[in-house]
């Protein structure tokens, strides 16, 4: 069984019965180390289409939880459960409760780094004072309203009047890796303690590279959590800066007090181009610095690579994968018409989406993919159920199968023993974005139609 | 990935019931339990599958048993019914599995299993009936019909759900707006099986209830019995676990009873 992740948390949905034969089968060594790959922030196992479970059934997972935080330092636990399963977990572990329990998926993602969602108004009520205030705290921590209710009656009475309630939930050992999130067209990455020479280590290096390369312009480091920082992490985040802006891009640092650190190193990591912000929503919530920071209307100057010939070699498999998945996804059939060696060129680009996703490891790049808005309502038919004209949903689900497209690619290419990883996809609303980002990068435009429907595919560095 | 085309092309290939097995049906429908298995008795396919599945530990006889009448007297009319249907079931299995790790052994013995926990839930809901006894037979075929259709598609079926933990049934509902309980439906027609038991299969799915209370009775008690055998080990080995999906708020109201039933602790 391997867990579906999504928005940085990662899911084992196991179903019916969970006992000590079954469930050794259900999450074998490799589903293990699979997990490990996963860049995930919190690893769960939902309850939700469990109706049985007993100590043993459980014991293998609590067993999968310790080696995903031993080797990666997240979040772990169970979620989706009712107050039965709630009080047969807390009996089961009465004291060595050390993973963390979430009612439901929805109150994980509150405590999820990776998870971008608006503030929330939380009513917090356990029967543990110090739960009480960690849950308070790490909901503090993540930009949300936690209230804390004095009584079970002053629980009850309130109730109705929160986004969220938390009862039946408790905090186990919270993670501390360098969780990544994309909000618009920024990236963010979340830090927190002591920050140190271990920075380096701990940050996705690759990661941040491919990220530049794809046309990210903004990097915010979430560091509401930071209690300090040593000289090697301010070199660390100068170094950074200073490569990054060679890409045209910047980096902020929002909720770092500056009592955090001597006066000296702000100086110096300004020096180097970095902007402090007191909020995040300082930097989300102004439109127009926004617009700025994300590099809507400069022009890329370092990140002009053009196509190369190992690229290239391999574009007949990353157009199967693309052809494939798109084929799969809507049942529609795809028809080559033209393939070209240019930038990205469109005639008409009324009613498109696009999507970008990039690789690296063996062979690196980028695909773009330009969708009508169609294809990408279709795909939502399968991925969702529904027809929908919700842009935001339209967007994600296109991001859903750009990661589709990147996974096919990953296979493929390893067949032929080329291993690449993949960066989170980038999406589109309006394609003069997209232009005026690829503005001055060739690469191989593949001109295709899915029942009649242009759809474009282009391949670069 | 799979379109209503293939799924036509798929129900127009199943073979109609064999002549045999037509009139072995048609003597244990009137009750003539002796007629009907000298029917079964020549054709050597179906009584080497009645010799192999009664000698399961399942059904619990102490000595083995070879003889067809015999074989027959022991189960009665309405188990000797039930096994015909699970026999004919066989002849849609496939020589080779490709997406669930099964094989002719192991698929016999979930049809076992089901057969006769089945019978136990409805002496235990004092439910006396031929058709409804035989009901259970008709549910593996969800399985065969998911094999067939999604065993060349099994990188795609990966790779979607990776982003997205869609079950098979759910999969095909959106691709094609007919799901592999709509087939099992379409297979119970063809061999004329009676229309009670494609209500009750299509109740067991777990997202159509029926508005007929009694058959959504059975539909639920069908459905957590489903799920009782697919998380036994051998056949979450098979990675039959999640080919549906597990609908727990369907049978809430039963599962107690079921817990006590079926000696669950």
């Amino acid at each position: 069984m391997r867990a579906v992740i999504k928005n940085g948390i990662g899911i084992f949905s196991p179903q019916g019965f969970l006992d000590g034969n079954n469930s050794s089968i259900l999450v074998t060594f490799e589903d293990i180390e699979a997990t490990k790959k996963l860049n995930a922030d919190i690893i769960l196992v939902s309850l939700k289409k469990v109706i049985f479970f007993n100590r043993n059934g459980l014991d293998i997972f609590v067993k999968l939880f310790t080696k995903i935080r031993k080797d990666k330092h997240i979040t772990v636990g169970f979620c989706d459960y009712d107050e039965k399963k709630f009080n047969a977990i807390k009996n089961f572990y009465a004291n060595d409760l050390n993973f963390s329990l979430f009612q439901t998926k929805e109150i994980a993602e509150l405590f999820s780094p990776t998870y971008s969602n608006d503030k929330r108004d939380v009513l917090i009520y356990t029967d543990d004072k110090s739960q009480n205030s960690a849950i308070a705290i790490e909901l503090h921590d993540n930009g949300h309203n936690p209230i804390l209710a004095q009584s079970k009656q002053d629980f009850l009475n309130k109730k109705d009047n929160f986004d969220y309630v938390i009862s039946n939930s408790i905090l186990g050992c919270m993670g501390n890796s360098v969780a990544t999130r994309v909000t618009g067209n920024a990236i963010i990455y979340t830090i927190s303690t002591f920050l140190d020479a271990e920075i380096g280590n701990k940050f996705n290096i690759a990661y941040h590279n491919n990220s530049l390369n794809i046309g990210f312009k903004l990097f915010i480091f979430d560091a509401y959590k930071v209690v300090s920082m040593n000289i090697h992490a301010l070199n660390f985040f100068s170094k950074l800066a200073s490569y990054s802006a060679e890409y045209n891009a910047t980096i902020c640092f929002a909720g770092l007090s500056s009592t955090k650190f001597p006066e000296s190193f702000k100086e110096t990591l300004e020096d180097s181009g970095i902007m402090f912000f007191n909020q995040m929503d300082d930097i989300l919530n102004d439109e127009k610095q926004l617009k700025e920071l994300t590099g809507v209307t400069s022009v890329n100057t370092k990140n002009k690579r053009h196509i190369n010939k190992a690229t290239v070699s391999e574009l007949p498999n990353l157009i199967d994968a693309t052809v494939a998945t798109i084929e799969m996804m809507t049942n529609a059939k795809a028809l080559k018409e033209s393939v070209n060696i240019q930038e990205v060129t469109l005639k008409n680009h009324t009613d498109m989406v696009a999507s970008s996703i990039g690789f690296y490891g063996d062979l690196d790049g980028m695909i773009i993919l330009v969708f009508p808005i169609d294809i990408a309502k279709k795909t939502c038919e399968l991925l969702i159920g529904e027809e929908t004209d919700d842009t935001d949903m339209i967007l994600d689900t296109l991001s859903e199968l750009v990661n589709i497209v990147g996974g096919k690619m990953k296979t493929i290419l390893s067949d032929e023993n080329v291993n690449i990883n993949i960066t989170l996809p980038r999406t589109y609303q309006k394609i003069s974005t997209l232009l005026e980002n690829t503005k001055g990068r060739k690469g191989v435009q593949v001109d295709l139609a899915f029942d009649g429907k242009k759809f474009l595919f282009f391949l670069t560095r | 990935m799979i379109t209503k085309e293939m799924i036509d092309l798929y129900i127009q290939k199943i073979p109609p019931a064999p002549k045999a097995l037509q009139k072995t049906i048609h003597y244990l429908n009137i009750g003539e339990l002796t007629k009907a298995s000298s029917v079964a008795k020549e054709d050597l396919a179906l009584s080497s599958y009645l010799k192999s599945i009664v000698n399961k530990p399942i059904y619990g006889f102490r000595n083995n048993v070879s003889d067809i009448p015999q074989i027959f007297g022991i189960l009665g009319v309405s188990g000797a019914k039930q096994s015909v249907y699970n026999y004919l079931l066989t002849l849609l299995s496939p020589d080779k599995w490709s997406l669930f790790k099964l094989n002719s052994n192991s698929f016999h013995e979930l049809q076992a299993q089901l057969s006769v926990k089945w019978k136990i839930i409805l002496k235990h809901l004092n439910i006396l009936d031929k058709d409804i006894e035989s009901a259970i037979t008709l549910l593996p075929a969800s399985i065969i019909v998911c094999d067939a259709l999604f065993g060349e598609k099994i990188e795609d079926v990966n790779l979607l759900r990776s982003v997205n933990n869609l079950d098979f049934n759910t999969i095909l509902m959106r691709l094609c707006k007919f799901d592999l309980f709509d087939i099992c439906e379409e297979i119970s027609i063809k061999w004329e099986m009676p229309e009670n038991i494609s209500k009750i299969i299509q109740a067991s799915s777990g997202k159509k209830e029926s508005s007929e209370d009694s058959i959504n009775i059975l539909g639920k008690w069908m459905h957590l019995l489903l799920f009782y055998e697919l998380s036994q080990p051998i056949f979450v080995k098979a990675e039959l676990n999640d080919f549906i999906d597990f609908n727990i708020e369907y049978v809430s109201d039963i599962y107690e009873e079921f817990a006590q039933l079926m000696d669950i602790k």
